[in-house]
């Protein structure tokens, strides 16, 4: 877990730090750290490289660089299709926003009332709850579509939105209900007898101490669904509304010509808005907790 | 098993309550104070309750349950998808058992990869959040380079992407080679593609990495200063502060870990394209259950290979809520 | 008291919700199909107005998408009113998409489908006999091969969907390594014996890390010829396996010494092979023949140019046999489902995909080698025409002139047959199965669920 390594003493007369040189050791786990992410990452920047390099060169080798740069498949992935990538991007994005504010509202309020408040059927709903986690997803693909074509909602982004307002990922809301139980309860049982009602609590205490969480679930939702290929497939025909990972999609085909260059080009750029939210969140909630600590 | 009772911390060297009350003053209300309150507020907090969670009822009632009883009621039919279901009982169930050898080895696939893939998740996630919530240069940085790959997702270009590592040719061969190993196609040998399947959701691990770092952010300070204060060394804060802490949300991973592992599909579909090869060396249960509802239009088998994997599921589940108990601590509780 | 009675109703309403969207779901389930039946037997003549809404749905990327929707643009341009709802995705998911459709009688109107997947979906009375049509002349046939229109036909003999492109398995050769193996091409009129031995020839001067063939024991396109070739059936009137388990066991032992004196790729490199035949080691410069649809010769010139600059490849037709070529034909074309609530506009439109000659030249056989002659030799006639297009075209017109087999694909012929030959060879390969084990596991499974 640390990079240094500690006589098993007892008492230390003087603080550890300064046994080691600090410099010497943050030099060593800084190494390390970017070793290990050279191995990690190399698959990932050998695709970044493989993007800008031409179409029919791609899969020639394991190297990083080739002589024959190129930003073709930048500019060809782009304005591919009758539409371009810029609508599928604004088309997930409206689509992600929709999801991450419903999952948080709907999430957070269920897991107050299952971490927090006593009443009759809580244990019957709350093995109900885990239960819906349980049920491999393929099967449900069937009843949920007739479900929604019944509802006439084919060709909207309904069905990928207006379920996550009414709090369908079980795994949000257990989540949420772990991190809060990990609250100390003296600060609402504090706040009751102050006279707050339980709306208070959850709004003025529960979730800005809860913002680890809810960070968490923010970012979660945003990979899920700005990388759902399924949902976007079954309920999406025209190609005004489709998504990014549809229009990833739509550079393979098995049984023509595929687009390999123009695929990992806009893969790339499918990343960064990914990469970017979980910079901010991170700051935003991670950090920002942190620094007001618990009081 | 939302009112666990009181979980002890696994050492009785600091024990964090204790260092809550030295913090802040133990000016804490008296436990009784919750049984004695009258009626009235209890049903307040009753009613309370379920206006809270009025749209999750009705996503359960709209969304959910529906289709999820549906699929039972299919589990018990033969339905092709094109036409009606039709009857019959417990057919599939048996057949399961009697008359399907792929059925078996996608067990005993998803059985090997659970026992293998979940633990070493969870060690994994847990010592890179550790290391990464030290305040250091770059953390930011660091922090998101290690997401990367859990951002990738079901991405097209992974399967590309694991050819070129742990292929007859890949990156891992040449690697090897200059240690003087031969060893041939990693994927493409089922001796070895579970292992290179493992390897990717291992690679991936920034979900669960984020989990734990969230919930090491929300430790108090104090807690481990203090602890610092009365002399304990680094590995002895961990297991008295930090771990009986964490046990909510490492009760959390490992739950939903094993879950999620025992649905595990995306990898091995991307992998294998779908086919769970080489030789179904890679047959995960819901790669089956997919191939048999979907391509082989098996939807009624389908189901009911999901319904026994929920009463599987469930039955670990209870489990794994009761053992809780013994070793969870939550921090509503004394 | 009142506690109890609250939360009890608030279950109840829960549960009675819950139950309302089963009953829900399962009334739409079912009571539809009825009327599919009856469509299935009334067999519409598709004439009526050209307007309102379809939906046509199809596979492929983005270069077909494009091809596709300049036709439809023609086609909506030529019939004011008419609406069309485009639909595609890559061909595996295609079917996933069209599935779940089915399972909600949601069926786009108009449907790509080849005779590989058809009796899946005519076995089950989701999409409308043509014949009706032809017959009333909304569609017309009558410039299209016979051989070519039979292969739209279902195991009950109605027309399910008019083949627009006719694609065939042809072997891929690599010239520049066949001439340097001193082998050249394959004589005009081989046979499997000259092709083994033509493959073991040039194997012993091929270079390094290149072998002659893929593996073709685990190919089911290969043995599809194979077997027409010797005068073999493929499937009995039920829809099971029609040839024998010794056919398969010498026809698995011929490709089996193949690999193991090194002829073929090995079983691992095999299972690493991307599906994609423009990413297959023919294409990569690799192997030097594999078994190639005819229509992707293009892609995969195109690949390899990049790959091993300065090689060159071709197609050449199937070794032939006792019973003539084997070269089978794999046409794709335009279904009309028994959902559809538009069918003469939907009729109108296959038939303009089909026969419209400015279409046809549009679409230029991107999916194969367009089956309207007219169409076919507008095309050939074309300056523009590229080298190895015009090659593709040519080689289907020499094996249609040979009036080769129809061959009607069984229910599950593409879940099952396929998937289960792969695999049964891939235990050969890997030496965990005698031969004799493999053939009766792949027969097992096959016909375990073929033709129901």
């Amino acid at each position: 877990m640390t990079t240094t390594t500690l006589p098993k003493a007892p008492l230390q007369i003087y603080p550890r730090r300064k046994t080691t040189n600090p410099v010497l050791a943050a030099v060593i786990r800084h190494a390390l750290i970017i070793c290990a992410l050279v191995i990690m990452l190399y698959p990932v920047i050998w695709m970044v490289s493989a993007s800008f390099r031409p179409e029919n060169e791609i899969f020639n080798g394991l190297g990083l660089f080739s002589p024959n740069f190129t930003l073709d498949n930048y500019v060809n992935g782009w304005t591919s299709g009758s539409l371009n990538f810029s609508r599928y991007f604004l088309n997930s994005f409206l689509v992600t926003v929709l999801s991450i504010a419903g999952n948080l509202l709907a999430c957070s309020v269920t897991a107050y009332a299952f971490a927090r408040l006593s009443f009759p059927g809580k244990k019957f709903l709350f093995a109900l709850l885990l239960g819906t986690m349980l049920l491999p997803s393929q099967v449900t693909l069937v009843p949920q579509y007739i479900l929604f074509n019944k509802l006439e909602w084919i060709n909207t982004y309904l069905p990928l939105v207006v379920p996550h307002w009414f709090g369908v990922d079980a795994f949000f809301i257990f989540l949420m209900v772990q991190f809060i139980r990990s609250l100390p309860r003296e600060l609402d049982e504090s706040a009751r007898l102050d006279g707050c009602g339980h709306f208070r609590i959850f709004s003025r205490i529960i979730m800005p101490l809860a913002m680890p969480a809810i960070g968490t679930t923010a970012m979660f939702t945003f990979i899920n669904t700005w990388n759902d290929f399924l949902g976007p497939l079954l309920y999406l025909n025209r190609t005004d509304l489709w998504t990014v990972p549809l229009g990833l999609n739509s550079f393979l085909d098995a049984t023509g010509e595929s687009s390999y260059g123009a695929l990992f080009a806009m893969s790339v750029l499918s990343l960064a808005p990914i990469v970017g939210f979980f910079i901010v969140s991170q700051r935003l909630l991670l950090e920002g907790v942190a620094t007001t600590g618990l009081k | 098993m939302s009112d666990a009772p009181v979980a002890r911390p696994l050492t009785n060297a600091v024990r964090p309550e204790v260092l809550a009350d030295k913090s802040d003053g133990g000016a804490r209300p008296a436990h009784g104070a919750r049984g004695t309150r009258n009626m009235k507020s209890k049903t307040r907090e009753a009613i309370a309750a379920y206006v809270f969670l009025i749209p999750w009822l009705l996503g359960l009632a709209g969304f959910t349950l529906g289709p999820m009883i549906y699929s039972l009621y299919l589990s018990f039919t033969s339905y092709d998808l094109l036409s009606d279901p039709r009857w019959v009982g417990f057919r599939n169930y048996v057949q399961m058992f009697t008359a399907d050898p792929r059925y078996l080895k996608s067990v005993s696939v998803t059985l090997i990869y659970v026992v293998v893939s979940v633990p070493l998740l969870l060690i994994v996630s847990m010592l890179l959040a550790l290391l990464l919530n030290k305040s250091m240069k770059f953390l930011t940085g660091y922090r998101a380079l290690f997401y990367v790959p859990s951002l990738l997702g079901a991405s097209v270009a992974i399967a590309a992407l694991w050819r070129l590592v742990f292929g007859a040719d890949g990156i891992l061969n040449k690697a090897l080679a200059v240690f003087g190993i031969q060893h041939g196609s990693w994927v493409g040998n089922p001796d070895d593609a579970l292992t290179t399947i493992i390897t990717l959701t291992l690679w991936a691990f920034g979900s669960t990495m984020i989990i734990f770092l969230a919930g090491l952010k929300q430790i108090p300070k104090e807690l481990s200063e203090a602890a610092a204060m009365d002399g304990a060394g680094t590995l002895r804060r961990f297991f008295s502060v930090t771990l009986p802490l964490m046990t909510p949300l490492i009760f959390f991973n490992a739950l939903m870990g094993t879950i999620h592992a025992f649905q595990s599909f995306t990898g091995a579909y991307v992998v294998s394209g779908g086919t769970g090869g080489p030789a179904d060396s890679t047959l995960f249960y819901t790669l089956y259950l997919y191939q048999r509802g979907f391509a082989q239009l098996d939807m009624g088998y389908a189901s009911a290979m999901a319904w026994l994997l929920l009463a599987v599921l469930a039955a670990f589940s209870a489990f794994f809520f009761w053992t809780a108990r013994f070793w969870v601590h939550y921090g509503d509780e004394s | 008291m009142r506690k109890a009675q609250h939360v009890k109703s608030t279950r109840f309403t829960l549960l009675a919700g819950a139950a309302a969207t089963a009953i829900l779901l399962a009334g739409c389930g079912g009571g539809t199909s009825v009327t599919a039946n009856q469509a299935g037997t009334s067999a519409p003549d598709g004439k009526g107005d050209v307007k309102g809404d379809i939906q046509v749905s199809w596979w492929g990327g983005d270069s077909r998408n494009q091809k596709t929707n300049a036709v439809i643009d023609m086609f909506t341009g030529k019939n004011a009113g008419v609406t069309v709802d485009r639909q595609s995705a890559d061909f595996a998911k295609y079917f996933d998409k069209l599935n779940v459709q089915a399972a909600s009688k949601n069926l786009p109107c108009v449907v790509q489908l080849q005779g590989r997947q058809i009796n899946d979906y005519t076995k089950r009375n989701v999409l409308l006999p043509l014949d009706g049509m032809v017959d009333s002349g909304a569609i017309d046939i009558s410039d299209i091969p016979k051989a070519v229109v039979d292969a739209g036909r279902g195991t009950d003999g109605k027309l399910y969907f008019l083949p627009y492109g006719a694609a065939y398995d042809a072997v891929g050769v690599n010239t520049t390594l066949a001439d340097q193996a001193g082998v050249g091409l394959p004589a005009d009129g081989y046979n499997w014996s000259d092709f083994t031995q033509y493959l073991t020839t040039a194997q012993a001067k091929l270079p390094e890390g290149v072998t002659a063939a893929n593996i073709g024991g685990g190919r089911p396109n290969y043995f599809i010829g194979w077997t027409q070739a010797n005068g073999k059936t493929l499937f009995d009137k039920d829809g099971k396996l029609g040839f024998s388990k010794d056919d398969l066991k010498q026809y698995w032992a011929m490709w089996d010494d193949l690999r193991q004196k090194g002829v073929t790729i090995s079983a691992q490199k095999s299972a690493e092979e991307p599906t994609a035949p423009d990413q297959s080691y023919l294409a990569h410069g690799e192997s030097m023949t594999d078994t190639l649809p005819g229509n992707a010769l293009t892609p995969a010139t195109k690949t390899l140019t990049g790959a091993k600059p300065g090689q060159e490849m071709t197609t050449i037709p199937f070794p032939s046999g006792p019973k003539g070529s084997g070269n089978a034909l794999y046409p794709s074309g335009f279904a009309i489902s028994a959902n559809c609530n538009n069918i003469p506009t939907a009729a109108a439109f296959v038939n303009f995909f089909t026969n419209d000659l400015e279409a046809g030249k549009s679409f230029a056989s991107d999916n194969g080698a367009a089956t309207n002659t007219k169409v076919l030799d507008a095309q050939l006639a074309d300056p523009a025409l590229s080298a190895t297009k015009k090659h593709e075209l040519e080689l289907y017109k020499q094996i249609i002139a040979k009036n080769p087999p129809t061959i009607v694909f069984p229910a599950g012929y593409q879940s099952v047959f396929e998937d289960s030959f792969k695999r049964a060879y891939q235990e050969v390969s890997y030496g965990r199965m005698s031969i004799d084990q493999a053939v009766d596991k792949f027969f097992t499974e096959a016909n375990a669920k073929l033709g129901q």
